[in-house]
């Protein structure tokens, strides 16, 4: 499904992003671990076309993700507020994505009974533009956005972060009932261990860019943390 | 404690990204800003001589004591364009164990540090320690330049209040020019007269430190009006955006729709402007710049001898919005470009949406702009030469130096005096806008054609219009080459 290339990111001469070959499946479920600084978000962006790559490439679906718009119809994203509209209202802003995917009134429909549950009635028919929306609500929004247009790929940065805890449950939950209904393939980063490893079933460690681990398996967690440890 | 948050002040101001970015336009400002206070102190020390020699006014006194409501109206009138609520910066200090009442008055007093609490000063303490001081003697003339330093520094919080109650709304200016008008009406039509008043008002400086004790009182009431406004008014929340919500519920143009993802995303763009202060402002603007003919249309002396100046008047007339829009064309979605790049849609689609944008707007200026038929066909004829010049060469010309380090424009901020997202490239871009049409105009009017001339630089936007899609593919081309730059400096502040 994606796949990664000798690929480099250098700012100012040092590496941010070093990984030589990866390749991500179908309906894998990849979760990306590492400390602050470890370049997780510049590796999303990488593989977003947000910016350049200083060598190599990345391949979705067999084609380079540079100079190409066509990945983007099944390739959904939230990375961080710069993915949202703060001048729209979160109703707004999902119609308006919903229309670049082509969808009818009815999909939209769907599309917020999946959702009804994680937004808690505090996303639809309140009439708050999204700049006025709390942290949690924002990542919400984001989220959900990122499953319009049936994505066959999902890319999320710290889904769980800034969520109370009952909507954390309700995510991982919305998140593996997507991938048995439709075989999505999930890239998502956390801090939070407990939540990675539930949710993915391969895990990698990145530190200063490198790839250092590559797990799978079913004692996931206890490599982790032994690895964090030290 | 206060040399600490003024330490702050200065290292918020010098360790800013944009800082160094706009350093030309700190320059140019300043510049500015030197040029007006050399041209104000000029006219203080002539004052004296303009009323008597020039103006033939027997008591020079008398006559600028007239004079001087009105020059307090026209001072408040700039204020409110140049001075700027401070209380936004207060907000990392709210937590601390600081007296929140210490803050206010940091920040109160730190705001009096502002150019336009010497202009009074300049430009009157000539014409006080010359023309008042050899008349009434040294006391009156501290007496006289204390009583409007003093009206100066009232006006001062007044305008803040002034901000603070209206925030930035065009009815706040809409009832300051109402008050100035029906001040000028009532002494124009002899309702009473304010220069009568202002006169008698002023003549009693002369006669001792009466007046400046009434308005240092003012002064002390009014700073504590303001004190305990300030005070009351400091939570983040009400500084903040969230009143915007007030504005309308569905700006949706239904008609867009048929257009395709182009016309989704004008109207998403159409959105932005009216939802937000800063563009809004700008459309204002723009509608009030259709007016900007008046000025000179029924003035024999451009519309006969001086033709080829309005060609400038042309230009803004039919692309102001055009122009000031565009020229921060991609800052404005800085704060969502990430968003941009990662939904399904072309970058050739991002920029026709703007082409359509930009050029529907100007013609619809151009469309607004035909009553002046009433002062010539010569002049619908230059609007709609320039209209042709604005939609086939300056849109691409807007477009692609906006691509050159745009920077993020926060929506949230209000639009007077707010200086973000200009940089090198907004300042260069006014010279190619201004001066093409004359490359195409001054070679045949100069010879005699002056018609012609306008004919020509008419068809050259013409050509410009047939290739279009030509100019749009290079102009797609060069954000293409230019989005991870462009992307990187959105995300950096």
């Amino acid at each position: 499904m994606i796949s990664i290339q000798s690929l480099k990111k250098l700012y100012k001469g040092t590496s941010v992003v070093d990984v030589p070959d990866l390749v991500i499946g179908q309906n894998e479920s990849f979760g990306l671990v590492g400390n602050n600084g470890a370049g997780k978000t510049t590796l999303f962006r990488l593989i977003l076309d947000l910016i350049r790559t200083t060598e190599g490439q990345v391949l979705i679906n067999g084609k380079n993700v540079q100079g190409n718009d066509e990945w983007k119809s099944y390739v959904g994203s939230y990375l961080d507020e710069n993915f949202l509209i703060p001048y729209l209202t979160p109703e707004e802003y999902f119609k308006f994505v919903g229309k670049l995917h082509n969808y009818s009134a009815e999909d939209l429909n769907n599309f917020y009974q999946k959702f009804e549950e994680l937004f808690h009635d505090e996303i639809i028919g309140k009439n708050k533009y999204i700049g006025d929306l709390s942290k949690g609500n924002l990542k919400k929004v984001g989220i959900a956005a990122a499953f319009i247009g049936n994505p066959q790929v999902v890319i999320l940065d710290e889904p769980f972060e800034n969520l109370d805890p009952t909507s954390q449950i309700r995510l991982k939950q919305l998140l593996e009932r997507e991938r048995e209904a439709r075989g999505i393939t999930y890239l998502i980063s956390s801090h939070d261990l407990n939540h990675v490893t539930e949710i993915c079933e391969r895990i990698v460690i990145l530190e200063k860019g490198k790839v250092i681990k590559d797990l799978k398996g079913d004692n996931l967690l206890g490599e982790l943390e032994d690895y964090f440890k030290a | 404690m206060v040399a600490t948050l003024l330490s702050h002040g200065w290292k918020k101001l010098s360790r800013s990204v944009s800082f160094s970015k706009e350093l030309t336009t700190t320059i140019l400002l300043t510049l500015f800003g030197l040029m007006f206070l050399g041209y104000s102190l000029a006219l203080g020390f002539a004052l004296d001589r303009i009323i008597t020699n020039g103006l033939k006014q027997e008591d020079s006194f008398q006559f600028l004591n007239g004079l001087m409501l009105y020059y307090f109206v026209f001072e408040f009138m700039i204020r409110y364009f140049l001075q700027n609520l401070p209380v936004l910066d207060v907000q990392p200090y709210l937590h601390l164990p600081l007296k929140r009442s210490r803050i206010v008055h940091y920040l109160l007093v730190k705001s009096m540090s502002h150019g336009m609490n010497l202009l009074v000063f300049i430009l009157f303490s000539p014409f006080a320690f010359t023309a008042v001081a050899n008349r009434f003697g040294m006391a009156s003339a501290f007496s006289w330049i204390l009583t409007l330093g003093l009206i100066s520094f009232c006006l001062h919080y007044l305008v803040l209040l002034f901000k603070k109650g209206l925030d930035d709304t065009i009815w706040g200016l809409l009832t300051l020019v109402g008050i100035f008008s029906f001040l000028g009406a009532s002494d124009y039509y002899g309702w009473f007269k304010l220069s009568d008043l202002s006169a008698s008002l002023f003549a009693q400086t002369a006669q001792g430190y009466f007046l400046v004790m009434i308005f240092a009182f003012l002064f002390l009431s009014i700073y504590f009006f303001s004190f305990r406004f300030f005070l009351n008014g400091m939570y983040p929340e009400e500084v903040a955006f969230g009143k915007s919500n007030a504005w309308g519920k569905n700006h949706d143009f239904s008609f867009l729709q048929n257009f395709g993802s182009i016309g989704d995303w004008i109207n998403l763009e159409i959105k932005l402007i009216i939802r937000n202060k800063r563009p809004r402002t700008i459309l204002f603007l723009s509608t009030f710049f259709l007016l900007y003919g008046l000025v000179f249309y029924n003035n024999d002396l451009y519309t006969q001898k001086m033709v080829g100046f309005l060609l400038f008047i042309g230009i803004f007339i039919t692309g102001i919005f055009m122009i000031n829009y565009g020229q921060f064309l991609f800052s404005w979605q800085g704060g969502h470009f990430d968003f941009i790049l990662t939904r399904p849609i072309s970058l050739r689609q991002y920029i026709e949406s703007k082409y359509w944008l930009l050029s529907t707007v100007t013609v619809i200026c151009f469309l607004l702009s035909v009553p002046y038929v009433y002062f010539g066909w010569k002049i619908i004829l230059i609007h709609a030469a320039m209209t042709l010049f604005n939609l086939g060469i300056n849109i691409f010309v807007v477009m692609n130096v906006s691509m050159w380090e745009p920077k993020k424009i926060d929506l949230k901020k209000g639009a007077t005096f707010n200086y973000e997202g200009v940089g090198a490239a907004q300042w260069l871009m006014s010279i190619p806008i201004l001066l093409g049409p004359y490359l195409f105009y001054l070679p045949l009017s100069l010879v005699g054609y002056p018609t012609a001339g306008l004919l020509l630089v008419g068809g050259v936007g013409l050509i410009g219009i047939i290739f279009r899609s030509h100019l749009l593919d290079l102009t797609v081309r060069r954000l293409e080459q230019r989005r991870y730059a462009i992307a990187a400096g959105f995300r950096k502040d």
